[in-house]
């Protein structure tokens, strides 16, 4: 076995050659593309106050991410700052990959507690949420205005989104976008605040039972996928992803659709002779709206190499002002909501969302229990069952998951 | 040579029809995807879709070459890709020889062993073979890289190798070793020669695999001093949005000088189709 | 015939053991995560039977099926006759050659995402050429329709990995020596007859070792898949490296994930030296 102690000592010597290559005081933060120029400034910002300590970006991309930063915490090597979903946190937590951040922030009462809660588990918190949004009601004036709808408002209860959606479907045009296709992420953010809205929910506040079967879950299911089985979302519906979802609204061959802040960009530049509406998501008469969190947190991995030093930066990026300057959406930061730039007047409906977002359940096996739900979405949608024959053997696939 | 035979052969028209759909299958997304480099924002997704931009642009292009990661990863790529392929093709040429030609106690475990790192999947051995990256001191390297990519083109190497070289008559190889020549002498003077069709088949084709590959590079290569051209491709995506002109314009940046590549191989191609004739 | 012992084991030896390096650590790590919890405590066989339990599993693996089977048999005839085809004289061959290779050449996950494009059932040109020439009344649900997506998926694939074959098998052809197919025609031989009697038998070692290469990847590719349609809709393109995909990077479940790779392993290896035993006599016979 010649050839394994030959690997070994070539081990031995390539390591002890590189242990020493590990700087003190170099803080490695792995921060998205989208926020690179900005991400820069801060460090520039925090080094020039902080001689002792250097910033050193690792610039990610949303392909792949997930893979990319479970490969880094699983193998020991990981970067000293991560930005992360919310979403992703729990895992990391249970896994034990991250360190706990109760230390790094002393005024949590600041932060939007939805936020605090998606990355809270077992009484600690485990990462720094810095940024949030939820989704509302986006729609075409125009497309509006020419069914002989009252385009100055979004339709505010169920009823008044069907009889919408049912105006707005002609000629080739689609009243209403639902999503079956893409990430799970992006049915799940769509679909379960209507269930919510309606009263019910995939599993209990215990998160011991599965109640995706109940009348409520089920009439908000129904309500959902009804838009595609009636025609008024499009036929490409279960290929459809959000973004393929703002195409279609661009294109205008969508007349509404449900979205985050962040498309109201993109919509402005790709066709500008859109007049945009916005409003809160339609709600069952005599109920309030719902939404889903989302947003973006800092972790530092367990691993990670210079921890202190990464705290003391997570705490410069977590001003409220740092956190107003480096969010894409809105801050968690109660305190930084008051920057110039949230009071764009298309943002507010966005914004009153938020007091009605709640971050999702969190429980370890919350992907698979949103696999399972999707995949009842997507049998209802491919005519194979109906919503209750669907969610009740969607509700069999999560209790057994939350049994195990 | 065999002109002065009647030539047979596939009836001319049978030939055209088969080319025209070879190439329509071929191109036809390829084409799309060249069309859409060249066409405005507003003009990637309408319904319906059109074929022909109706205002053509080389913004695209613009953007790709001056203003992205690109060019510098381009360089990266064919580092790597040089590397991996040249190192996997010398390592393959002796292991196929070995295997195409001898036989040894074990040959089909070797054989299968060589398939080994392909047999288990992606997602189960990214994270152990970082750590052993880590622990060679090679992440964030090329030659960590072009390592890794080792369990991607050796068994396609060896393999093809190993078939290309069984195809070769084994008389050939006897008369040579009778008039004295050494192992090694018969492999590079006869062997190889004789199988030059096949080994730039496996060149080429091991060169474009690790010209391609994503998942080992997104892992891998973090600093921006290593990354490859997929890297560079998921960069004109942001969280919610991707930038397909700028993306089609990056692809047709990677693929259009591979295929350069490849006429200019073709030369050789029939190059080694006439020694072999010769010899045979 | 050369019989030196060891002599071929020698010539093999640097491949295999660059190979050994790279491989050790991962089946081992492999092996062991796969019996214990994610603190690392031995938990024997749980992990297996968590993964064998739900239905989606026993789904997976005849999805698996249709898609290796399908891809697998479309990549092989249409690449060996499309490099019979590229083997004839033709003016431009080089240049049509060289055309053929652009679906391998194209990045996969460009590939699979212009796919999804042209077949989306709005956005999609596939459909617009289809219903603006009526050769279809209605735009096709192509990756919609439960029973038309996972044969698109294997076109697609195909598509992808036929000039593979075709370029490979192009190559055994080229060294398939004159006087065999001179021979032949010296005798009168027709077309047909030369490619079945002399062409394919001498581009048999190549195709054993192509169809070996085809199955493992079309049992490894989760690009294609995971690209357009993640496995839906409703699980109907589900196949096991996606769920291990899923495991692993979506449910944080590395234990459950290497669990499945084991299973997963051992069922391909099993098949890989069945075919291997199979498919080499020994090495008098194939010469």
């Amino acid at each position: 076995m010649k050839h394994i102690s030959t690997a070994a000592l070539l081990a031995l010597t390539v390591s002890t050659l590189t242990l020493a290559s590990v700087q003190a005081g170099e803080v490695v933060w792995w921060t998205p593309n989208w926020g690179e120029a900005r991400a820069k400034e801060l460090a520039e910002k925090f080094q020039a106050a902080n001689p002792g300590i250097t910033i050193r970006m690792e610039v990610t991309t949303s392909d792949g991410l997930p893979q990319r930063v479970l490969t880094s915490l699983q193998s020991g090597a990981p970067p000293d700052i991560m930005e992360v979903q919310h979403g992703w946190v729990n895992a990391y937590a249970q896994n034990d990959l991250v360190l706990p951040m109760d230390d790094v922030i002393q005024d949590k009462d600041d932060f939007n507690a939805a936020a605090i809660q998606n990355v809270s588990w077992e009484g600690k918190l485990w990462a720094i949420p810095y940024r949030m949004e939820t989704h509302g009601f986006i729609y075409n004036k125009g497309a509006f205005t020419a069914a002989g709808l009252d385009a100055s408002k979004a339709p505010e209860t169920w009823d008044q989104l069907i009889a919408a959606a049912a105006a707005l479907s002609k000629d080739g045009k689609f009243g209403f976008a639902i999503t079956g296709g893409g990430e799970v992420g992006n049915t799940i953010f769509r679909s379960l605040p209507f269930i919510w809205m309606n009263g019910g929910n995939i599993v209990s506040d215990d998160l011991t039972t599965a109640v995706v079967n109940s009348p409520e879950a089920v009439a908000a299911v129904k309500f959902y996928t009804d838009f595609y089985l009636n025609g008024q979302s499009p036929d490409s519906t279960l290929q459809n992803d959000g973004t393929a979802n703002r195409r279609l609204f661009i294109a205008e061959s969508v007349a509404s659709y449900q979205s985050g802040q962040f498309d109201i960009n993109s919509i402005r530049n790709e066709n500008p002779n859109i007049d945009i509406g916005v409003g809160l998501l339609p709600h069952p008469e005599g109920k309030t709206p719902a939404s889903i969190l989302g947003g973006w947190s800092y972790v530092v991995p367990k691993d990670a190499k210079n921890p202190d030093e990464a705290k003391l930066f997570l705490q410069f990026l977590n001003t409220s002002e740092n956190q107003a300057f480096f969010t894409d959406t809105f801050p968690v930061r109660q305190s930084a909501m008051s920057a110039e730039r949230f009071k764009d007047p298309i943002l507010v409906p966005f914004r009153d969302m938020l007091q009605y977002a709640r971050p999702a359940p969190i429980h370890k096996a919350w992907v698979q229990i949103t696999q399972a739900y999707f995949d009842g979405i997507q049998r209802i949608l491919t005519r194979e069952q109906d919503a209750q024959a669907s969610m009740d053997q969607a509700n069999e696939e999560i209790q057994a998951l939350l049994d195990s | 040579m065999s002109h002065s035979l009647v030539r047979t052969g596939l009836p001319r028209p049978l030939i055209l029809i088969g080319v025209v759909i070879v190439l329509l299958v071929c191109l036809f997304p390829f084409a799309w995807m060249a069309l859409s480099s060249i066409k405005v924002l507003g003009e990637l997704y309408t319904i319906p879709p059109h074929w022909w931009p109706d205002a053509p642009t080389w913004s695209n292009y613009a953007k790709v070459l001056f203003e992205s990661n690109i060019p510098r990863y381009f360089w990266n790529s064919v580092v790597i890709s040089v590397g991996s392929t040249g190192l996997a093709l010398v390592l393959a040429i002796f292991a196929s020889y070995g295997f195409a030609r001898f036989n040894f106690r074990g040959k089909p475990f070797w054989q299968a062993f060589v398939l080994i790192g392909q047999l288990l999947p992606t997602a189960a051995i990214i994270v152990p073979l970082f750590i052993t990256l880590r622990v060679l001191g090679l992440v964030n390297t090329y030659w960590g890289l072009i390592l890794v990519y080792m369990i991607v083109t050796l068994p396609l190497s060896v393999w093809m190798l190993t078939s290309y070289f069984k195809a070769i008559p084994v008389e050939l190889e006897e008369a040579a070793i009778i008039d004295g020549s050494s192992r090694l002498g018969v492999l590079f003077r006869i062997t190889l020669p004789l199988s030059l069709p096949g080994l730039i088949a496996v060149l080429v084709y091991s060169f474009v695999t690790t010209w391609n590959e994503f998942i080992f590079a997104l892992c891998f290569a973090t600093d921006s001093s290593v990354k490859t051209l997929p890297i560079g491709l998921s960069e004109f995506s942001t969280e919610f949005n991707t930038d397909w002109g700028g993306v089609m314009a990056a692809s047709m940046v990677m693929t259009i000088p591979i295929a350069l590549l490849f006429l200019v191989f073709q030369r050789l191609f029939v190059g080694g189709l006439t020694a072999g004739a010769t010899k045979g | 015939m050369y019989l030196r012992r060891h002599t071929g084991l020698l010539f093999a030896l640097p491949a295999l053991i660059v190979l050994f390096m790279l491989i050790a650590y991962p089946v081992v790590y492999t092996g062991l995560l796969s019996v214990t919890d994610n603190k690392g405590n031995l938990v024997g066989l749980s992990n297996f039977a968590a993964v064998l339990k739900p239905r989606v599993t026993t789904q997976a693996f005849i999805n698996t099926l249709w898609w290796v089977g399908g891809s697998v048999v479309l990549q092989v005839i249409l690449g060996t006759a499309t490099a019979v085809l590229l083997n004839q004289n033709f003016w431009g061959r080089s240049i049509v050659r060289s055309l053929t290779l652009l679906p391998w050449v194209v990045p996969g996950i460009v590939a699979a995402t212009t796919w999804a494009w042209m077949f989306h059932t709005e956005f999609g040109i596939i459909n617009y050429m289809m219903t603006s020439t009526g050769a279809v009344p209605k735009a096709v649900n192509w990756l919609g329709d439960p029973n038309l997506v996972m044969p698109v998926l294997i076109a697609i694939n195909v598509w992808k990995l036929f000039p593979f074959v075709a370029v490979m098998v192009l190559a055994g052809l080229q060294s398939i020596p004159n006087d065999l197919y001179e021979a032949a025609r010296v005798d009168g031989a027709s077309f047909w007859h030369e490619v079945w009697h002399i062409s394919l038998p001498g581009v048999r070692p190549v195709l054993t070792a192509v169809t070996l290469l085809l199955v493992i990847w079309a049992l490894n590719s989760i690009t294609i898949i995971y690209a357009i349609t993640k496995g839906g809709p409703a699980n109907r393109t589900l196949i096991t490296p996606i769920q291990i995909f899923r495991e692993a990077f979506e449910n944080v479940a590395f234990n459950r994930a290497a669990a499945l790779s084991v299973i997963f392993f051992a069922v391909v290896i099993a098949i890989v030296f069945v075919y291997i035993k199979v498919s080499s006599p020994s090495p008098e016979a194939a010469k």
